[in-house]
């Protein structure tokens, strides 16, 4: 009877079963049957150079592929740099498996190299965790995590394998032991509640649909365009929602930036918001206090969490929008929608000025405006930063879906996803350019997956917003503290695409407005991982900031 | 001129605020902003210095190095929206092209939501 390794059978379940084609991780002694097992059957494995963003690249992975993304790091310090990225899936509702090393069971409560409660640690922060214990029920404990990822509101999952099951051999023919994968069921309300939302629709004057992750998640594109096209309401996609329907989309007011969501959705008499969460960026929902609410989630929970809906619509947004669209009745608002787009126009006018004219000092916004023009429409864009992410959501346009990722912008507020976020970005779809705009803060925490990008020759742009400082911290410590009481915020003049050089990538340092098209096209041609680090004026502030500060106004 | 009076009237109503309105007091707390009302012609307007919970203004449309500046098309129509109260009327002006924002949009509507705090 041929034996197998339980490590490799980890590799046999995920390949054969579930259809894993990448893993991303970093290796380690107590994972190294696992990393043979991924030799042994064909799985692609990125090695990363800090497992914080090898979590960021599987949880980045889930989005643009609708599939879970796997992440395997090791015991003790590999696990604990994974937790910034798990926690980082867990608050963005994001489908991450992480399997994880331990120290040998036979060696707990002796001082074993790494011992430590690593379950008790990650519990607080994932769907469902375990330690698995008998090499014969890996395959079961793996079903059992992606079940658990995906299903409802999808989230982390954590399953710990220690060596005295990766290294011990099973009968084969046990493996993989399940067949078919995990599956996704959906639910929709009953006509009754669906009927209800649909008058609420149908007699709106000003409604507005905000879609968020949850739309993106359920893959909602054919049932959204139904929707959205039939009752002719104005549509804003946020988070990982963003590009389900292009940016281009007549109906669409992304282009209306910030000043057009906040104008849009109080002046609105109906909302319609689904797969998306009424957190602090909406103002806890009192962004709307006028208006009436249809909320459309998956998770029961979140229909009344921080404001009252008044019909609450619970299940997978794609099926409740398909149930749904017999209910609604063709409506036109174009009226609503001409005035929401003048009105926010005049709103954001300096803004518009800005983007058009040659700056010097380069500011911000008509850095991203010239990226837009050298990258084009056809490109998968990630924004990381404080102020940077602010500029890059309300100045990026994309037809793709997932178009304009801005993780930074996310619940956790997670610095330092951009570059893992591009990785994934590449791998998933090799077929579209990947642009990463990155503050020069946030550029420091990954920046040494250019290494990962480089040995994996993976191609990415990388556009660095340099504004010499920790921009968010730096005036919102102007504003509160005062000018001279700026502490721990202020960078220096680096040359970062120095060091992607230094590595084996191609880069570019740009100080003049009209050097910035050229050298993001060259970048883009050298079809390597590349940097094209951009000096911007370093006085320029972002609404983000304000809004930052205000929201951390407690007394 | 009722333009005039009525940005005044908004500046001594804000002031006194600023010193008895609790809710008001902690809104304005920490924040230092330069909020501009003007016509169009700069001929009318007034500026809303807000310093850590201390307001000041100064009269006229002419003034630099605002945070955000309301220019609306004409006195009587700026006086007609303001005095009505309510964010309809701004919307629609906007939406109309007699109002238009310079500067950082969010400043104004920070300003617009203190403004309600003390109406």
């Amino acid at each position: 009877m041929a034996q197998i390794y339980g490590g490799h059978l980890v590799a046999k379940y995920l390949q054969e079963v579930e259809k894993v084609e990448m893993v991303f991780g970093l290796s380690g002694g107590h994972i190294e049957q696992v990393l043979d097992g991924f030799t042994e059957y064909g799985i692609r494995a990125i090695d990363v150079r800090h497992e914080q963003a090898a979590a960021m690249m599987a949880h980045a992975w889930s989005i643009y592929t609708g599939k879970p993304g796997v992440c395997l790091v090791t015991a003790g310090p590999g696990f604990t740099n994974a937790l910034t990225g798990i926690v980082n899936a867990h608050l963005d509702n994001a489908p991450l498996v992480v399997l994880c090393g331990r120290s040998p069971i036979r060696d707990d409560l002796r001082g074993a190299l790494q011992e430590m409660n690593q379950v008790d640690m990650v519990k607080p922060v994932v769907k469902w965790c375990a330690t698995c214990l008998d090499p014969g029920r890996i395959p079961e404990y793996l079903a059992t995590a992606f079940r658990y990822a995906l299903q409802g509101r999808p989230g982390p999952v954590f399953l710990e394998l220690p060596p005295d099951i990766l290294n011990a051999k099973v009968p084969g023919e046990i493996a993989p032991g399940l067949s078919g994968g995990t599956r996704r069921f959906t639910c929709y309300p009953d006509t009754h509640t669906l009927k209800r939302a649909a008058e609420l629709i149908n007699g709106a004057k000003k409604p507005i649909f905000i879609g968020g992750s949850g739309v993106g998640f359920s893959r909602s594109d054919h049932d959204l365009r139904t929707f959205v096209e039939k009752t002719g309401i104005p549509f804003l996609l946020l988070n990982n929602g963003r590009g389900v329907l292009p940016d281009g989309h007549p109906l669409c007011v992304m282009d209306t930036g910030f000043a057009g969501m906040t104008l849009g959705l109080s002046r609105a008499d109906v909302i319609i918001a689904a797969g998306i969460r009424f957190n602090w960026t909406l103002q806890f929902g009192g962004i709307f206090p006028e208006a009436k609410v249809v909320r459309i989630d998956v998770d029961p929970h979140e229909i009344d969490r921080n404001r009252t809906s008044d019909v609450g619509l619970v299940g997978d947004v794609a099926a409740v929008l398909e149930h749904m669209i017999p209910h609604v009745e063709k409506r036109d608002h174009t009226e609503w929608l001409t005035d929401l787009r003048n009105a926010s126009r005049a709103f954001m006018d300096s803004e518009l000025r800005q983007r058009e004219q040659p700056s010097d000092p380069i500011h911000p916004i008509r850095l991203v405006a010239r990226i837009q023009e050298a990258a084009g429409e056809d490109t998968l864009y990630v924004v990381d930063g404080g102020d940077t992410t602010y500029f890059g959501l309300v100045g990026l346009r994309s037809q793709e879906r997932a178009g304009v990722l801005t993780p930074t912008g996310n619940l956790f507020g997670c610095l330092g996803t951009g570059i893992p976020y591009g990785i994934a970005a590449k791998l998933a779809r090799p077929d579209k350019k990947v642009v990463v705009l990155n503050g020069d803060g946030s550029f420091g925490f990954n920046a040494m997956e250019f290494d990962t990008a480089i040995r994996h020759n993976i191609p990415f742009v990388c556009v660095i917003n340099n504004d010499c400082a920790w921009g968010m911290i730096k005036h919102g410590q102007e504003m509160t503290l005062g000018e001279g009481r700026l502490q721990c915020s202020e960078l220096g003049r680096r040359h970062y695409e120095k060091m992607v050089e230094g590595l084996g990538g191609y880069g570019e340092f740009v100080t003049r407005d009209e050097e910035i098209v050229p050298a993001v096209k060259r970048a883009i041609a050298s079809d390597r991982p590349s940097c094209v680090n951009v000096l911007t004026d370093p006085t320029v502030t972002s609404p983000a900031t304000i809004m930052f500060e205000q929201a951390l106004k407690v007394e | 001129m009722r333009f005039s009076l009525l940005l005044l009237i908004l500046y001594r109503k804000l002031k006194k605020a600023s010193k008895k309105n609790v809710q008001f007091k902690k809104y304005t707390g920490t924040m230092r902003a330069r909020i501009l009302i003007k016509t169009v012609d700069g001929r009318r307007g007034r500026v809303f210095i807000f310093d850590r919970g201390k307001i000041s203004s100064l009269g006229g449309g002419d003034h630099t190095g605002f945070d955000v500046a309301l220019v609306w098309s004409d006195a009587g129509t700026a006086f007609k929206v303001m005095s009505s109260g309510g964010d309809e009327g701004s919307f629609l002006a906007a939406a109309r092209g007699k109002l238009k924002v310079e500067g950082m949009a969010y400043f104004a509507q920070w300003f617009t939501d203190g403004v309600k705090l003390i109406l």
